[in-house]
């Protein structure tokens, strides 16, 4: 449990046309989380949740041992938050913001952040409203790294960004991050940034986490067989198969508990393995939402 | 309370709103010296020029510190410092009252300084004073509805109301026999109606702020 550095226990919160049911989330210190859902499905509810900016119904939230909401203005101290829709004050200067900050911080450090704006290539006297959304969201990231904070929350910190700028922000994220060790909670919709930086996988969908492993489990045990039957054959029953699709004697088996024993249960059964297609984080995401959203509907 | 955070919000406000407060200062002295100067028709214009100012930097202050974070974006980054949302609420509150009140302590006291000194009415200085602190007033429930309801609709609204309140509770109050007795008299008046008034008005601005406070401590979304 104390190494835990969020720990989300039977989390609700209900809105009027929308509710998080239920949540349990863990993320152990020093490890690198990607929080992934379609747009609405909860991510960014969960980390306001987490950051103490909306209070839960039920449940409990614990953030670097502190109780959230209760004790966020202690937990605040050591995350560093960024989110898409946070912005800094137009009218001043980088170089303002980061003097703004620095009392506030114990752990402030003056040179990293001076080497990050380098890295970033942002001027510090130039006005915020002067910059690029690229620039800005670089600029944002500056102010929480720089705050040394032992929690890095960044809620779909590329959203918006043109790709050049989003390869440029998560090219220097990731540098910044091979640093030192950081525990990160990293929600996005796009499962290509997320898919880069993270050591652990969470999915959320309509307000429920429907899946949490790490990275390289959910690489492992998700493929997808691609069979031949027979004439009179039927499709092998597999375990953990989500989705059966292709058509007639050419079925595509997508199977979430993937063993590679499962290949001579499909030729025992009569069935040729003509391929085990290893599958991407999208592809996994997606498999998994509709699967869910299927039995919904079942 | 974390007050060092608070006062650092406080601080932060301050600056954005500096050339506002520099040149509401500035008109303000002007208007002083066109109700010592202007003499009759100087005194009324400058009073009303004063008061224009003084709602002025009352709504430049709300709009920008209160409102203009939710619309601006940035409240989510001020969120994120390590705050509650009853020390941003304080800040807030606190904030624009150190904007307001000091520039219109300084306006009130030149302006009675001006009622006391001149020549032919010293009778107003009662009215003045319970008019200023239904400026305060006015300004106070801008401040309040703009913090819980943090919708421009709703401020714009409060701000009507406070301006139309000043008419119609300057019309009231010159009409309370107490008051109305001296108000146009050579000698500074001042009696228990005045003193009633003042307390209540004292204690509305009480109400407002303690009631912001309350409704901002049971608030479960920030953002």
């Amino acid at each position: 449990m104390n190494d835990l550095s969020v720990h989300f226990e039977g989390v609700s919160k209900k809105y009027p046309h929308f509710s998080l049911d239920n949540i349990h989330l863990e993320l152990p210190a020093g490890s690198i989380m990607g929080f992934i859902g379609a747009n609405g499905a909860g991510k960014s509810t969960t980390i306001r949740i987490l950051m103490g900016l909306v209070h839960q119904d039920t449940g409990s939230v614990r953030v670097l041992g502190h109780t959230m909401p209760a004790a966020q203005a202690a937990a605040k101290l050591d995350i560093g938050f960024v989110s898409e829709d946070m912005r800094l004050y137009c009218p001043a200067t980088l170089a303002w913001h980061m003097k703004f900050m620095r009392p506030i911080y114990p752990r402030w450090d003056q040179k990293y952040a001076e080497e990050l704006a380098r890295r970033f290539d942002l001027k510090l006297e130039q006005k915020i409203k002067g910059l690029s959304h690229g620039q800005r969201v670089k600029a944002a990231l500056l102010l929480a790294l720089a705050r040394r904070p032992r929690l890095l929350v960044l809620d779909e910190p590329t959203t918006g960004l043109d790709p050049v700028a989003r390869m440029e922000v998560l090219s220097e994220l990731m540098a910044v991050l091979a640093d030192e060790d950081r525990t990160i909670l990293f929600s996005s919709h796009n499962t290509l940034d997320v898919e880069q930086i993270s050591d652990q996988i969470t999915f959320i969908d309509r307000g429920k986490i429907i899946d949490s492993d790490d990275k390289e489990a959910f690489l492992d045990r998700w493929r997808r067989l691609r069979l031949v039957l027979p004439a009179d054959g039927v499709v092998p029953r597999l375990p953990g198969v989500v989705a059966v699709g292709g058509s007639g004697r050419l079925p595509v088996l997508t199977t979430n508990r993937f063993d590679p024993a499962m290949v001579s249960v499909c030729t025992d059964q009569g069935a040729t393995v003509q391929a085990v297609d290893t599958m991407t984080l999208e592809e996994i995401f997606v498999a998994n939402v509709h699967s869910r959203r299927e039995r919904l509907t079942a | 309370m974390n007050s060092s955070m608070v006062k650092s919000l406080i601080l932060k406000d301050w600056y954005f709103q500096r050339t506002a407060i520099l040149l509401a200062l500035a008109g303000g002295v002007v208007s002083l010296g066109i109700i010592a100067f202007g003499g009759q028709p100087g005194f009324t214009l400058g009073l009303i020029l004063l008061v224009t100012i003084m709602v002025m930097i009352s709504a430049m202050s709300v709009m920008g510190n209160v409102l203009g974070e939710r619309e601006n974006q940035t409240l989510a980054f001020a969120m994120s410092l390590p705050i509650s949302y009853l020390e941003y609420t304080t800040s807030k509150i606190l904030g624009n009252l150190l904007i307001f009140v000091p520039f219109w302590l300084i306006m009130v006291a030149g302006c009675v300084s001006l009622i006391v000194a001149g020549p032919t009415i010293h009778g107003f200085f009662a009215f003045a004073i319970i008019m200023a602190v239904e400026m305060l007033l006015s300004t106070c429930l801008l401040i309040a509805v703009a913090l819980v309801t943090e919708s421009k609709g709703w401020s714009i609204s409060a701000m009507v109301a406070g301006n139309l309140a000043l008419n119609v509770v300057g019309y009231l109050v010159a009409h309370i026999p107490g008051i109305q007795r001296g108000l146009f008299g050579t000698k500074i008046y001042w009696n228990l109606t005045a003193t009633v008034l003042v307390v209540i008005e004292f204690a509305l601005i009480a109400l407002l702020l303690g009631g912001a406070f309350f409704i901002q401590s049971r608030k479960k979304d920030f953002i």
